[in-house]
């Protein structure tokens, strides 16, 4: 079992309004043609015109996310850096790629291809901050974060680090788009024209592709901090039976009764292929526990789970559950234990045990 | 803490396939440097790279079960070293929690780049397609874990040439509070025209074959390779009955926080990750044996590596040198293949000689080992410097 880990902040940078106010609230922003693209913050509140030039759109709103995290948890210099992403700035990949081509291999400008490096985004965190410290990437999928978060909780296990900035970022791209669309990821453009139209979700196979920047703010002591995760469980393409049973044992390992959860965040998505994950865990669950959807906000990728601990993080502060999340009621008045349990296209599977402090 | 054992490794570099061709290689002196021949870059002859000196196919061929892989450069890589370490270590008894955690930079690059321009047309179909999805730095990882049974815990980390040295810290910290019986860790990565032209723009790499922490380097050559080490804590032995082969003792990663691509000149990051190494194995740096050194002979590397080494040892500098010579320089295998070589030193107490070093830096004077050494070893520093100013430094110790 890892150490809790203790929020003490929570950033986002989302599809939705969600950064200014560090709230989820209506009106809510729809796709961006077949996706959901970032609402991007003012940089200008942030960096000079020649630091933005330098920066690409991914490492500037990672970079904004964590500075925005920081000075939420009144911080400057946390023990470690710790971050994963899917895809790191994909757009500098594939800027990267063509300029190769378009220029046969001659004089390039490096810029791109620092910056498709996945862990430039901790290295830019860092001097910004000026911070000398631990610093790591995870770039597993759907257990990018999940890594980050149980690295943090090993190294305040061992007493190496008190604290730790962990996040995640990813972004979508046109070209990126294209080629997860011919491995089966998203929904057809007419079915997402379907549900635009109609504001109802389809269930077919394939999700909606989204993005999102999230930063915590982790510590080994609670002081000051409002939600704190107990464990993280990790499944590499379970059955669902694995799953039921995985819940079981997680709230065995901490004495906690089914009834004692008071709400549970699902990443169900409407890809039919995968769905039934969620329905399992939801059908486990007792009349007590509300259960929350996030993804109708954010849209799918890889470190979505991130979207889902934010959204409690904030549920957290405001002793309360958000309402516009909510897709069946429990009865449970009080807020304490929660569940977050997320997949990435039934291939990787995390769960995370909450309480509210 | 609990001790971490090494009970297996494995081995693919420039040198060729397994433990032995790299002994073999290294005890003679012979690099593993020279012009491409698999590569799809108009840079393949201009510059010598630390290429495995076989086809994707060829490389296919000689992993003994492969079912669950995709024809992939950097997938048979992975196999290869993978299947080596896993055969030396005993088998994993039912029920025992197994991980593996992998490093790469590149991911599946190596198979996407030629077809990447016909990928994005949304129009141009192929009839199977799934080898799109090595884009990602997972796919390999998960490919590598199904073939060998190692799919309930796995991760990937990318701290560009850090990766691999980062992936040993972290099994080993899973090891040490009971989240993983046995974590297999390493690094792959394959050429590419990606990195190679990425480290091209940067102005790094160098015509000639490369000569580590010499005062007329002018740059790194680029390699590729894969290597990973079983890991297992004393009471995992006790179930396994595996042979320990050398222990982690220490380890560190340390930002220095300095700029995007450059040390510091006076390598505040590489002091910090090797003194704080030395201190977690509980040692003096009077007691390290040899370092093996980043030394990738770039300009700022080796200032600031060097600089960094005579702050942390004084006058008293244990015998370096930096195996690039041989490999040149395989990124997020780096880390790994250098463990692998750290433990050959170890188990055969012998140091591998310097290569293409002419005159040492001034105002540092260090001067790495240039002939090969019998000597008495018990502890080995072997550091992993990256982008980012990713700095991470490991020790090895003889297990007696």
């Amino acid at each position: 079992m890892i150490s809790p880990l203790y929020i003490r902040a929570a950033r986002a940078i989302t599809p939705q309004d969600s950064f200014k106010e560090n709230e989820l609230h209506p009106p809510y922003a729809s796709l961006q043609g077949n996706r959901f693209v970032y609402k991007e913050p003012v940089y200008q509140d942030y960096f000079t015109i020649m630091q933005l030039r330098r920066m690409s759109r991914l490492t500037r709103i990672g970079l904004v996310a964590a500075i925005e995290c920081l000075k939420d948890a009144q911080q400057t210099s946390p023990d470690a850096i710790i971050t994963g992403t899917g895809k790191g700035s994909l757009h500098d990949t594939e800027k990267f790629m063509h300029s190769i081509r378009e220029f046969n291999e001659g004089t390039l400008n490096p810029s791109p291809f620092i910056q498709s490096t996945y862990n430039s985004l901790n290295g830019l965190i860092g001097l910004h901050h000026q911070v000398h410290s631990y610093n790591s990437t995870y770039v597993h999928r759907g257990f990018s974060l999940e890594h980050a978060f149980i690295d943090a909780a090993l190294l305040m296990g061992e007493g190496t680090i008190q604290n730790a900035l962990v996040g995640s970022y990813e972004e979508m791209t046109s070209e990126h788009y294209i080629i997860k669309n011919k491995l089966g990821y998203w929904k057809t453009d007419e079915e997402i024209r379907q549900m635009v139209e109609s504001g109802l979700p389809i269930s077919s196979p394939g999700a909606i592709s989204g993005e999102g920047s999230f930063f915590f703010y982790a510590q080994k002591d609670r002081d000051g901090a409002s939600l704190a995760i107990k464990d993280i469980r990790l499944w590499y393409e379970p059955d669902a039976a694995a799953i039921t049973a995985g819940l079981d044992q997680l709230l065995a390992d901490h004495g906690i009764g089914h009834e004692q959860l008071d709400c549970c965040l699902l990443g169900r998505n409407t890809d039919s292929r995968y769905d039934y994950y969620y329905d399992r865990i939801s059908e486990q669950l007792g009349p007590a526990t509300h259960q929350l959807q996030f993804k109708q906000y954010c849209g799918e990728f890889d470190t979505a789970g991130g979207f889902g601990l934010w959204a409690a993080s904030r549920m957290a502060a405001k002793r309360a559950i958000h309402p516009d999340l909510i897709v069946k009621k429990g009865s449970a008045g009080q807020l304490r234990y929660g569940l977050l349990y997320n997949h990435y296209f039934g291939r990787d599977h995390a769960m995370y045990l909450l309480e509210f402090l | 803490m609990p001790a971490i054992y090494i009970t297996g490794i494995g081995i693919v570099s420039a040198l060729g396939v397994g433990q032995t061709a790299q002994l073999e290689a290294l005890r003679s002196g012979r690099t593993g440097l020279s012009t491409s021949a698999h590569l799809r870059s108009t840079h393949g002859s201009a510059f010598p790279f630390g290429e495995v000196p076989f086809s994707t196919d060829e490389l296919m061929e000689m992993v003994s079960s492969r079912e669950h892989l995709h024809p992939s450069r950097l997938q048979a890589l992975g196999a290869l070293a993978l299947e080596e370490a896993l055969r030396q270590a005993a088998p994993a008894p039912a029920g025992f929690r197994q991980g593996l955690i992998n490093a790469t930079t590149v991911g599946g690059m190596t198979d996407i780049e030629d077809r990447y321009f016909d990928l994005i047309q949304p129009d141009h179909k192929e009839d199977d397609e799934i080898w799109a999805a090595g884009l990602d730095c997972a796919t390999g990882t998960e490919h590598l874990a199904r073939q060998f049974g190692l799919t309930s815990f796995l991760t990937t980390i990318s701290t560009a040439c850090s990766s691999s040295a980062n992936a040993i810290q972290y099994g080993a910290r899973l090891l040490q509070q009971g989240l993983l019986d046995r974590a297999v860790c390493g690094g792959v990565d394959s050429l590419t025209r990606f990195t190679v032209n990425g480290f091209n723009s940067l102005k790094n790499l160098d015509r000639e074959r490369c000569r580590p922490f010499d005062a007329n380097r002018n740059g790194l050559n680029l390699g590729e390779g894969a290597a990973y080490l079983v890991l297992e804590t004393e009471a995992g032995l006790k179930k396994t009955g595996s042979r320990p082969l050398a222990q982690v003792s220490g380890f560190s990663n340390f930002n220095e926080a300095f700029h995007p691509t450059a040390p510091s000149p006076e390598g505040m990051g590489a002091y910090e990750a090797m003194k704080r190494a030395i201190e977690r194995a509980g040692l003096q740096p009077g007691d390290i044996s040899y370092i093996n050194a980043h030394g990738t002979a770039t300009i700022n590397n080796d200032e600031s590596e060097g600089r960094a080494i005579r702050r942390l040892f004084g006058d008293e500098v244990p015998p370096f040198s930096s195996t690039k010579v041989y490999t040149g320089h395989t990124l997020a295998a780096s880390g790994a293949i250098e463990a692998v070589f750290s433990v050959l030193n170890l188990l055969n107490q012998e140091i591998y000689p310097a290569l293409h070093f002419g005159q040492p830096m001034e105002g540092i004077g260090l001067i790495p080992l240039q002939d090969y050494k019998k000597a008495s070893l018990q502890h080995i520093l072997s550091n992993s410097f990256g982008f980012g100013g990713n700095n991470a430094s490991l020790i090895f110790s003889r297990n007696d």
